[in-house]
C-alpha cells in the first residue's frame, strides 16, 4: 500500500528517531507547543566553537513531527550555529519528500516545522543573550513566531 | 413545520452530505461532537429571513421589523418548550456554550464568589468550563477543585463529598455529558447533593441537549448552557437559562443598545429581562435558523434520537475492539454513555490517524478536544474521537473499521 506520507522512510524515522533523550546542563533548551494539537518538543543542545556540539530532543509529537524532528537534529548537529539559523523548511521536508505539505496540507505542515520553530526560538534566544541586546531579540523572536 | 421525521434516508435533508470529498470519496461525517451539518431546513429559514424579512428588531415600528422580531422571539418559546423552561424570560440569547458560561462568571461571579472560596469543577470538562473560573479565582483569589475522573471514565462523586464539607463551595459547574469520553454525568445527584448545602449548580449541556431528552424543570439547576451548532442549527448561536431568581440579582454583562431602559449622562436604568443581558443588534438570522433545527429535532423525536445513538455507538465498540492495536476509552455501560468514541492506536498519534482515514472521506477528530486536563489524566498529549449525529449509519461505521484496519497495516501493528 503506498500513502503520500506515510513511507516506509517517514514511519521508520519516527519509530527508530535520532537523538532522544535530555542533556544535563544544556547551553540551550527550548520548549514549544503547537496549540491546535497538544503536541510539544522540547530541544537541547551544546555549542562548543560557535558550533552544535550535541542535540537532543524529547516530546510528544505525531508521526510526521517526530521524524521531521530527527532529521532536523541529524542536520545540524557538528554543524555551526550559522548553519543552524540559516536552516530552511524546504531542506527539511525535502529529506523525507514531504515537500507537498507546504501547499497541501495547512494543518499538517505545522506538525513538520514545529521542531524548526523550536530550533529557531532557541537558536535567537541564545544568541540574543550572548550579545544582551533586549530589543534586537524581540525582534528575532517575532521573525521566529513568523516561521509558519 | 414537518410533523413527524423518520431517520430513514435522513441524509437527503442535507446538502453536505452529498458531496464528495478527496478526489470522489463520498463525505462520511464523523465530528459531531464538534459541530454538526445543517439540514435544508435551517439553510432555508436563514436564506429566507434574509430574503423576506431582514431588519433590526425590537424598536422599530414597521412591517418588516415586526416580522424580524416577532421570528426571532419565537425562538426563544420553542428553546422554553424543547427543555421545559416555564419562564421565557430566564432564556438568554448568547453566541454559544463559552460565551454562556463567560457571562455566568462574569455577571454572576465577580459579584458572589470572594477570596478563599472554592469553585468545583470536573476533570473532563471542556476548556470553556476551566478556563472562565480560572480568570475569576485569580481575580478574587479563589480556589478551584476538580471531581475526579475513575478508570472507567466516570466521575468520582465522593470527591464532592469532601469538598462540600469545606463550607466553602459556592458553585458547582460540570457538563451534562463528556465531550471526549462520551460519559453521562449523574446530573441528578449532584445537583441534589449541592441543593442540600444550598451551593449553586451550572451545567455545560452542549453535548447533551442535541443528544438526548433534557428537562430543566426537572433538573432544577441555577446556570445551564448550551449551542445551537452542535443540533443542526447555526454557529454562532447559543443559549443560557439562568433560574429567574438569580438572574434578577445579576449585574449586567455587556453595556449598549438593547438593554437599557433609560440612558442618562451619569447613570443609566436596565431593560428588563432577558434583554438586559442581550446588548447589542443581536444575531438575528441564525437565532432564526436555530428555530428551524429545534423544529426539526422536535420533528424526530430526542427518545428517538437517544435510541439511534445507542444502537449505533453499541455496533461501533464492538467493531472497533476488534481492530489490532487499538485502545478505547471511557465507560462500557452503552446506557451510561453518548455517542462519542474516543481512541487511540499503540505508538500511533491521533494525528496520523485522522489524516489516514481522511483519505478515505471519513471526518474525526484528532488533538485534545478543548479538554488538556483531561488529557493529563488519561496520560495522553491527544486522542482520535469519532462521534455520531441522526444522519449517521451502520455502514458509515464498517467504512470508519476498514479505514482503521489501514492504519494498523500501515504501522504494523
Amino acid at each position: 500500500m503506498s500513502d503520500p506520507i506515510y513511507t516506509e522512510i517517514i514511519i521508520d524515522e519516527a519509530k527508530n528517531a535520532h537523538n532522544v533523550g535530555k542533556l544535563e546542563n544544556p547551553d540551550i533548551s527550548q520548549h514549544d507547543a503547537n496549540p491546535m494539537c497538544g503536541d510539544t518538543i522540547t530541544l537541547q543542545m551544546n555549542v562548543a566553537d560557535n558550533t552544535i556540539s550535541d542535540i537532543k530532543w524529547h516530546g510528544e509529537g505525531c508521526t510526521i513531527c517526530k521524524a521531521c524532528t530527527s532529521v532536523l537534529t541529524q542536520m545540524i548537529k557538528g554543524k555551526d550555529l550559522e548553519y543552524a539559523k540559516n536552516l530552511k523548511k524546504e531542506e527539511i521536508l525535502s529529506e523525507l519528500g514531504l515537500e507537498h505539505l507546504i501547499k497541501q496540507s495547512p494543518v499538517r505542515i505545522k506538525c513538520a516545522l514545529l521542531s524548526l520553530k523550536t530550533l529557531k526560538l532557541g537558536l535567537y534566544s541564545y544568541l540574543a543573550k550572548k550579545i544582551e541586546n533586549s530589543s534586537s531579540f524581540d525582534g528575532l523572536k517575532e521573525e521566529a513566531s513568523k516561521l509558519y | 413545520m414537518q410533523s413527524s421525521i423518520s431517520l430513514e434516508n435522513i441524509q437527503k435533508d442535507f446538502p453536505i452530505l452529498q458531496r464528495t470529498v478527496r478526489e470522489g470519496k463520498p463525505l462520511v461525517y464523523l465530528d459531531n461532537a464538534s459541530t454538526t451539518q445543517k439540514p435544508i431546513q435551517v439553510i432555508d429559514a436563514i436564506t429566507d429571513y434574509y430574503t423576506n424579512h431582514n431588519a433590526n428588531i425590537h424598536r422599530a415600528v414597521y412591517a418588516l421589523a415586526e416580522e424580524a422580531t416577532a421570528a426571532y422571539e419565537s425562538t426563544r418559546d420553542k428553546v422554553a418548550k424543547f427543555l421545559n423552561i416555564k419562564n421565557r424570560e430566564e432564556i438568554i440569547f448568547v453566541r454559544g456554550t463559552t460565551e454562556g458560561i463567560n457571562l455566568v462568571a462574569y455577571s454572576w461571579g465577580r459579584k458572589n464568589i470572594s477570596e478563599g472560596d472554592i469553585i468545583v469543577t470536573t476533570e473532563y470538562e471542556h476548556h470553556s468550563n476551566i478556563v472562565p473560573w480560572q480568570l475569576l479565582a485569580k481575580e478574587k483569589g479563589a480556589k478551584i477543585e476538580y471531581i475526579g475522573v475513575d478508570d472507567n471514565g466516570e466521575l468520582l462523586l465522593d470527591q464532592l463529598d469532601s469538598y462540600l464539607e469545606t463550607g466553602k463551595v459556592k458553585l458547582v459547574a460540570f457538563s451534562q455529558m463528556s465531550n471526549v469520553l462520551g460519559t453521562i454525568t449523574n446530573t441528578e445527584e449532584i445537583i441534589n447533593k449541592c441543593k442540600k448545602a444550598g451551593i449553586k449548580t451550572l451545567i455545560d449541556g452542549a453535548q447533551s441537549v442535541p443528544h438526548m431528552k433534557v428537562d430543566l424543570e426537572k433538573l432544577d439547576c441555577d446556570f445551564f448552557a448550551f449551542s445551537a451548532h452542535k443540533m443542526l442549527g447555526p454557529t454562532g448561536v447559543g443559549i443560557l437559562w439562568v433560574r429567574k431568581d438569580v438572574l434578577e440579582t445579576m449585574d449586567p454583562f455587556h453595556g449598549g443598545g438593547d438593554m437599557i431602559r433609560e440612558v442618562h449622562k451619569y447613570e443609566t436604568t436596565w431593560n428588563d429581562l432577558p434583554y438586559k443581558f442581550e446588548a447589542g443588534t443581536p444575531n438575528i438570522a441564525d437565532v432564526i435558523g436555530f428555530a428551524a433545527a429545534i423544529d426539526y429535532l422536535t420533528a424526530i423525536g430526542m427518545d428517538t434520537i437517544r435510541n439511534h445513538e445507542i444502537d449505533l455507538t453499541k455496533y461501533a465498540l464492538e467493531k472497533m475492539s476488534k481492530v489490532k492495536g487499538i485502545k478505547i476509552y471511557g465507560v462500557k455501560d452503552i446506557l451510561k454513555r453518548g455517542g462519542v468514541i474516543s481512541f487511540n492506536f499503540h505508538d500511533v498519534h491521533p494525528h496520523d490517524v485522522a489524516t489516514i482515514v481522511d483519505r478515505d472521506g471519513i471526518s474525526i477528530r484528532s488533538g485534545h478536544h478543548c479538554a488538556q486536563v483531561l488529557m493529563e489524566r488519561l496520560e495522553v498529549a491527544a486522542t482520535n474521537r469519532a462521534s455520531f449525529y441522526i444522519y449517521n449509519t451502520k455502514h458509515d461505521v464498517d467504512k470508519l473499521i476498514k479505514s482503521l484496519e489501514k492504519v494498523a497495516e500501515l504501522f504494523k501493528l
